[in-house]
């Protein structure tokens, strides 16, 4: 251990620093995502251009702009497993404003309206009434998906016009907007961690809820606003859903949650609450993003999808406590 | 104290909540109110199509004076259609009729549904034939991939390679079709090849992605086939993304509402289905002439509002031919 | 002290249950009859055994995701072994093993890198189910021999078989877990793991032994329904996880761990039951039974949490 830190600086490399980026939340999944790209750059035919990396990235953006609003919930030490069934409710209020008004504006608010209000109901339960967050969301998970088909009759909701598609296949200075949209999302739910009281209150209520109330922290109304945030952000990826896709179905949603969850997870966010942050949610989505792309390319038969999916999740979250282990033991 | 008065909210809450559910779906029914009940199940609820035959259905009933349960899974797996029809048995429905997710998962529990004297059914996709007495057939196999294939054969000078997107494929009646289809181009279009087959598995964001590929990958496409309800929007979506409309010509099967948008604009020219109204209609009608013994074997029947309908086998009925839309007409249907 | 709340909790599931059963008979009639309520008990043998391990799972403070994919998983590998020639019985053994060896797989991967059973068990729930998909290449195996029928279909008189399957299991691992060792170790890894491992707990073998039980367990499972349905293929028991965990948890056991009955778990079970079929029978439209299960899992969880803070 003595000898290292010697050996290092007369190389010029500060060992601790490097030891300090090693051990950020996403520098795992950086590493392997650097890797990937290398192994299917050289494999797969046609990954390797800017075409390809801006169709996997606006493939995505709904996973990620999901994925990023429930990093904070699990940050804060919760879960959110209702994501899916939230899409598909705020996706029906987005297409009925959408088909009554026409526009974008509204029938953005309007999703993200009904997700903040979803997320408020699944943080009050969990924080005022107790219960914990995955019963909530599980329970929630099933109720949310039989509201919508109540609510629909079992139709689609197709038609929708083009000003509110333009989240979905809208160019704006020459970028696919949903790209634009997950980015800025990312950079600003990471700028609010950063510089806000509330992302910094976040960590601390996940890593240890009990010494952040002695602490003085509203505890409650942290985990609260990191629900209604993910809610509102579900009805923004609501939006650019719908914009894709161009109509609303009766499952839209179903199973984003395992994605989602996955997507956190192998960016390098701890479950237990904590630890990571916005950029591992959004590496994690890139993760997922590319090997699935990577598969097509390859012409892996689709069976192997999920094969992948569980074996990357079980890959990230081993390398991550291997990784802990050897940084402090 | 507490524990027991939280246990009463509980059950209250419990009570209460299956009293609302019970107002809000069907009427509540009794065991012996004398009037026939006919049990009918789609391949899953919750899908346009199949809130449509749910429509006629329930016309039929209206007419006929029987009891309709119509109902189903939400999703479209055949165990749990196997449960629904368990559970009718302790319903006592005199009739059972089901669109089938799978024909021989399904046999077991219709033939139990048999032996205790409920008369047994297929509409839309049929079950192995000893599980039931008569299938209600929308359009022949032949009748749907010969119509959809001379659409398109119309639509690009009977030339080129094609894609057809699919369900599942391992759905019995999708295949059929594309057996049909191919056997159309070898016997009339020699020029015209089918290239690939994909599964959409009835996914709509699936059905774009997979189209969306695959013509990026093969660009001298001449035009994409959807043929299942859910398959075609995302293969006109694909089509209409990538700037292909007019370049690609796109046909397949799918509700006239869906397809509305995309005809308009140009994306679809014409597109294929039968009316499912009808076909709801149709089926709850057969089930009440089973149970009055009246089905005949053979020729054709009178069948309420559709007039003469047709026996193509003994135990076969044809709702009529497959029905083609397009821009003029598109919008006068609501199904 | 701790038995005297768990059994006033399952007074009140008691209760409960009373409540729904007399709500759904008012809604049909034709809900209490034997004939119905033996037929009804037939679909929930399995997620009722599933959820027996379940329970020492969440005991101890843990979840399993991943049980719905091992059901397929297990189904698949026994009846594609079976159509490429194994011998019924042996490829029944083979599905046992492979069972077996899933929970084995979770269990080790929990304690001996310390992950967190959420996070692992969602991995396998991928995993497991898209290795069924692999194997069976999305298609099904449909032909089984008449005398498989025996685990699923075969009827004592008007009583199921699979019924006294159950009843079976569940005393053996209701035994296990509020008598002797084995259900002490459970609790207290559940209660602490810590104070657990310093009070000479095993807890490494416990936790595996825990998560493989509950993996034998899926294989019976499995075997049930592949003769039920007379059908092997990968998209068996989707959402199954869901039912499994809303039943244990509506039968008092704390998602926090430590504490959780078998006795109470049947009582979770038998509820979903009658909520389901008493829905059914109602002519209810399946739509809304999605959201009577959610807002019935939040609403019974409320209360055990209410309760738990009068015990501190």
């Amino acid at each position: 251990m003595s000898a290292a830190p010697a050996a290092a600086s007369r190389v010029g490399v500060d060992a601790a620093g490097v030891r300090r980026v090693l051990a950020r939340p996403a520098a795992p999944a950086v590493v392997f995502l650097a890797i990937l790209v290398v192994i299917f750059g050289l494999s797969a035919p046609g990954f390797f251009t800017f075409e390809n990396a801006r169709g996997i990235l606006a493939s995505v953006a709904v996973l990620g702009v999901v994925a990023i609003g429930v990093n904070q919930v699990i940050l804060a030490g919760d879960i959110d497993i209702s994501v899916g069934s939230m899409l598909g409710l705020c996706a029906v209020a987005v297409g009925a404003v959408s088909t009554a008004v026409g526009g974008l504006i509204l029938p953005l608010l309007a999703g993200m309206a009904v997700g903040a209000a979803v997320g408020a109901v699944n943080g009050s339960l969990t924080t005022f009434a107790r219960i914990p967050s995955i019963i909530v969301t599980l329970g929630m998970l099933y109720a949310l998906r039989g509201l919508t088909l109540v609510i629909t009759g079992g139709d689609w909701v197709t038609g929708i016009p083009a000003p509110t598609r333009e989240l979905g296949t809208g160019m704006l200075l020459g970028v696919e907007v949903p790209i634009l949209l997950l980015l800025g999302v990312a950079a600003a739910v990471a700028a609010a961690g950063r510089f806000t009281a509330w992302g910094r209150d976040v960590h601390a209520v996940g890593g240890n809820r009990s010494a952040a109330r002695f602490a003085g922290l509203d505890v409650t109304s942290v985990r609260l606003r990191a629900f209604v945030l993910t809610g509102a952000l579900v009805g923004v990826a609501a939006t650019i859903l719908v914009g894709r896709v161009g109509s609303v179905t009766t499952d839209t949603g179903v199973g984003l949650e395992l994605q989602v969850i996955a997507a956190v997870v192998i960016g390098g966010t701890s479950i237990a609450g904590g630890r990571g942050s916005t950029l591992a949610a959004l590496i994690g989505t890139i993760l997922i993003g590319v090997f699935l792309n990577g598969l097509v390319l390859l012409d892996v038969p689709p069976v192997w999808q999920n094969v992948v999916l569980g074996g990357l999740i079980l890959l990230a979250v081993s390398t991550d406590a291997i990784r802990r282990r050897v940084l402090e033991g | 104290m507490r524990r027991f008065a939280a246990a009463l909210v509980l059950a209250a809450l419990g009570a209460a909540l299956a009293g609302c559910a019970v107002g809000a779906g069907a009427p509540t029914y009794s065991a012996d109110d004398g009037k026939t009940k006919i049990c009918m199940m789609p391949k899953l609820v919750g899908i346009p199509y199949f809130n449509a035959t749910e429509r006629g259905a329930t016309d039929a009933a209206r007419e006929l004076k029987v009891e309709l349960d119509y109902n189903g899974p939400t999703e479209a797996a055949a165990v749990r259609q196997v449960e629904f029809i368990q559970q009718w048995v302790q319903l006592r429905c005199d009739a059972i009729t089901v669109a089938g997710n799978d024909p021989d998962a399904l046999a077991p529990a219709l033939k139990e549904a048999q032996r205790s004297g409920i008369k047994t059914g297929s509409w839309d996709a049929d079950v192995a034939k000893d599980a039931r007495s008569f299938f209600v057939n929308q359009a022949t196999f032949k009748a749907i991939g010969e119509t959809m294939t001379d659409i398109m054969a119309a639509e690009t000078k009977r030339k080129g390679k094609f894609l057809i997107v699919t369900g599942s494929l391992t759905a019995p009646n999708t295949n059929e079709w594309i057996a049909a289809m191919r056997k159309r181009v070898k016997e009339r279009y020699p020029k015209m090849q089918i290239a690939s087959v994909q599964p959409g598995e009835e996914n709509l964001q699936k059905g774009i992605d997979v189209t969306k590929s695959y013509l990026s990958a093969n660009p001298d496409t001449a035009g994409v086939f959807g043929i299942t309800t859910v398959a075609l929007p995302g293969v006109a979506e694909a089509v209409r993304q990538l700037g292909l409309k007019g370049k690609v010509a796109v046909t397949g099967l799918t509700d006239p509402v869906i397809a509305k948008p995309y005809v308009d604009e140009g994306v679809i020219k014409k597109a294929v289905l039968w009316n499912p109204e009808d076909l709801g209609y149709l089926a709850v009608f057969v089930a009440k002439k089973m149970l009055d013994g009246t089905m005949p074997t053979s020729g054709a029947f009178k069948a309420g509002r559709l007039g003469d309908v047709k026996m193509i086998a003994k135990d076969e009925v044809l709702l009529g031919p497959p029905l083609v839309f397009s821009k003029q007409d598109v919008g006068k249907y609501d199904f | 002290m701790v038995r005297s709340q768990s059994l006033s909790r399952e007074l009140v599931l008691l209760g409960v249950l009373i409540a729904l059963i007399v709500a759904m008979t008012v809604a049909s009639s034709l809900f209490l009859t034997t004939g119905n309520l033996l037929n009804t008990s037939r679909f929930y043998v399995e997620p009722g055994l599933i959820a027996l391990g379940m329970t020492l799972v969440i005991v101890t403070g843990g979840i399993d995701l991943s049980v719905g994919a091992s059901l397929a998983l297990v189904s698949v590998v026994m009846g594609f072994a079976y159509s490429e020639g194994v011998p019924l019985w042996l490829a029944v053994i083979l599905g046992l093993l492979t069972g077996l060896l899933c929970g084995a797989f979770n269990g080790l991967f929990v304690t001996l890198l310390d992950l967190n059973p959420l996070v692992v068990t969602l991995g396998t729930f991928a995993l497991f189910r898209g290795l069924a998909f692999v194997i069976s290449d999305a298609g099904a195996v449909s032909q089984f021999p008449s005398w498989f029928e025996v685990f699923g279909q075969y009827y004592v008189g008007p009583v199921p078989l699979q019924l006294f399957v159950f009843i079976a299991a569940a005393i053996a691992v209701g035994v296990l877990l509020a008598r002797g060792r084995f259900g002490r170790y459970v609790r207290a890894i559940g209660y602490n793991p810590r104070a657990a491992r310093f009070s000479g707990v095993p807890v490494a073998r416990t936790t595996v032994a825990v998560y493989a039980l509950t993996g034998l367990l899926v294989a019976v499972a499995a075997i049930i329904y592949t003769s039920r349905v007379s059908s092997a293929r990968a998209d068996s028991g989707l959402g199954l996880e869901l039912d499994v965990i809303a039943a244990v948890v509506l039968g008092g056991a704390s998602i926090r761990g430590g504490s959780g009955t078998i006795v109470g778990t049947v009582l979770g079970v038998l509820i979903i039951a009658v909520l389901r079929n008493g829905l059914f029978m109602a002519g209810v439209p399946t739509t809304w039974q999605l959201i009577v299960i959610g807002v019935v899992l939040i609403a019974a969880v409320f209360v055990n949490e209410f309760f738990r803070k009068d015990e501190v």
